[in-house]
């Protein structure tokens, strides 16, 4: 499953590389835009499967790019995008990307499955890490109000040992919980506000 | 109704429906991570400490903050290892190579005169570490084995792939390895369990050494949760390793060990007895004697303190009294209210693992009036000249540790 939509990465790349030029500046309009086209101008995703990054914990944003940047995690686009781009950079983006505020991701709500999820999340206990209203905290990403098919790519990913470079604590936390449950999963934490 | 809901839901994603068409299935039990979390701690927000994934320049290491027994002094002696963990060492100790979990590295470090400078050896591994042996270094990822001949003088050129003798099981959580070389010559390499408590298949909580060249496998510990350090005792040439305790069952415990393998084979209790002779609550239920042939720790070393690194003292450097003990490196606590570890210990015991006292030696990492932290003492190596390295896998940094005496010396 292709999650990034492909059109408009030549241009990114291209003011993307534009902005490496001035390496040392603080990090630019320009680079933060160059998210912004994809994830959102107040970064909440306007694409299926590119994921919202507003108010995603600082941390966990931190660690998502350096991962990215090494190559272990994200899509190729996301590590061209970040290749050789310097911690401290790093840290502004995730102190910048983490202080907007987060909205639910769009499209109606489908109640019998979104109960079906919050029950399953419940059960399962993903508030413990995620916290009870899945805002996410330190390195454990942000739930509610992400793209709902991001959510189940990056389940099933962990699930088939596909998701590289985090920690394997997730792939433990979704032991037992069966495949077919992921899509009320990732629809509850969607949809929530 | 059901499975009409979750079609619709899934009207853009096709490959889903089918899935969802089992929706009704019965509902399963727990996921093994919570397995044993009882309905007490349900509501219980303890989670895993987060790592520090970006560079930490040594001017801004808090090295101030550690205590030492009189005499000793900690200095910075590499940093910038971002994520560093475990070290090994060529044999003149000219270089190290350190490995990492999520960053995916391994260091090589360049040792002169004291100094040291790095570089990346290797990335985009799953959790790799590195093992020095027989010229060779070699590199364990979950799902890779890789060797770099003629190593001595720094890792270059295409590394030869081991991962097919070595025949490495699928799961990743608990599988970070620790590798070191035996005596006889032979690989060691734990095999974690992948839950916090679960039955497990027959290649999962276990240690087993392997030749050199990957052939002639053997399983010599088994019931072992989750080890990611050992040494062998300088004088019997024993195993000895650390193990952490299983979680979710309350603050005191099942505290973590220090165990000593004494022959091939023994069972050290995972997943029915934990500690000295804790039965398991969830897997043990209605089991007898669960304890019963099982190898008990030579000593517990704190509840949730996850006992890492492990070194045998064989210096003179330090003073006499430390001569022969145990170091112990204890990264520190999650599932704990209040913090506990984040220090490194001495254990003094006899060469049979009788008479273990467990000492404090560095400490200051955490600060119980706050639960706060700033580092996390992982591993321990031994320089020529007695010092004692540790590795800080939070600020990525390696701390040297040296002793001289008070003056006047003491006659000793």
């Amino acid at each position: 499953m292709r999650l990034q939509v492909g059109g408009r990465w030549a241009v990114l790349t291209a003011l993307f590389i534009s902005a490496s030029v001035h390496a040392q500046a603080p990090p630019s309009v320009a680079r933060l835009k160059s998210c912004a086209e994809c994830h959102g101008e107040d970064g909440n995703s306007l694409n299926a499967g590119t994921p919202s990054i507003a108010a995603q914990p600082r941390i966990f944003l931190e660690n998502y790019l350096v991962l990215t940047r090494e190559g272990l995690r994200g899509s190729d686009e996301m590590q061209r995008l970040l290749k050789g781009l310097p911690d401290r950079d790093i840290v502004a983006f995730a102190r910048h990307f983490s202080s907007l505020k987060a909205v639910p991701a769009p499209g109606a709500v489908d109640r019998v499955l979104f109960e079906r999820g919050r029950a399953i999340a419940a059960r399962s206990r993903c508030g413990s890490c995620h916290l009870p209203d899945y805002s996410g905290r330190e390195q454990m990403p942000r739930l509610a109000g992400q793209r709902e098919e991001f959510l189940l790519e990056v389940m099933l990913q962990y699930r088939q040992n596909r998701r590289r470079g985090g920690d394997t604590m997730m792939s433990a936390a979704l032991h037992g919980i069966p495949e077919s449950e992921f899509p009320a999963l990732a629809h509850f934490f969607s949809r929530l506000k | 109704m059901k499975i009409k809901a979750c079609a619709l839901s899934s009207a853009a994603l096709l490959a889903f429906t089918v899935q969802c068409a089992f929706s009704q299935d019965k509902p399963k039990p727990p996921p093994a991570w919570h397995q044993g979390k009882p309905a007490a701690m349900a509501e219980s927000k303890l989670a895993p400490v987060p790592g520090k994934m970006t560079e930490t320049p040594a001017s801004e290491i808090p090295l101030d903050k550690l205590k030492l027994p009189k005499g000793f002094k900690a200095e910075v002696w590499a940093s910038g290892l971002v994520g560093g963990r475990a070290m090994t060492m060529n044999e003149e100790q000219t270089r190290m190579w350190v490995g990492t979990r999520a960053m995916g590295r391994i260091y090589e470090v360049t040792i002169e005169g004291g100094k040291t400078s790095h570089k990346v050896l290797v990335d985009k591994l799953l959790q790799p570490t590195a093992v020095f042996a027989n010229g060779a270094l070699y590199v364990f990822a979950i799902d890779k084995v890789l060797r770099y001949d003629n190593a001595a003088n720094g890792a270059a050129g295409q590394p030869v792939d081991m991962t097919a003798v070595f025949r490495l099981p699928p799961e990743q959580h608990h599988n970070w390895k620790y590798v070191r070389l035996g005596p006889d010559k032979k690989l060691y390499v734990p095999f974690g369990a992948p839950c916090n408590i679960c039955e497990v298949s027959k290649e999962y909580a276990q240690i087993r050494r392997y030749n050199l060249d990957g052939s002639g496998m053997e399983v010599i510990a088994t019931g072992v949760r989750n080890t990611v350090g050992f040494d062998f005792h300088p004088k019997t040439g024993e195993l000895w390793f650390t193990d952490h305790g299983r979680d979710w069952m309350g603050d005191e415990g099942p505290e973590d060990e220090l165990n000593r393998l004494s022959k091939p084979g023994q069972n050290f209790g995972f997943p029915y007895c934990h500690a000295k002779g804790v039965v398991d609550p969830d897997v043990a239920k209605g089991k007898k004697d669960a304890c019963k042939g099982v190898t008990l720790p030579v000593t517990t070393m704190g509840p949730h303190a996850a006992v890492m690194g492990l070194q045998f003292y064989t210096g003179t450097m330090f003073p006499k009294e430390y001569q022969g003990l145990a170091f112990v490196a204890r990264k520190g606590s999650w599932n704990r209210t209040n913090k506990f570890g984040y220090d490194v210990v001495t254990v003094k015991a006899s060469p049979d693992g009788k008479g273990a006292k467990v000492t404090p030696f560095a400490t200051g990492f955490m600060d119980p009036k706050d639960n706060s932290f700033w580092g996390r003492p992982a591993y321990l190596a031994q320089l020529k000249d007695g010092s004692l390295l540790v590795s800080d896998e939070q600020l990525g940094a390696i701390y040297r540790i040296s002793y001289s005496a008070p003056a006047p010396a003491k006659k000793n």
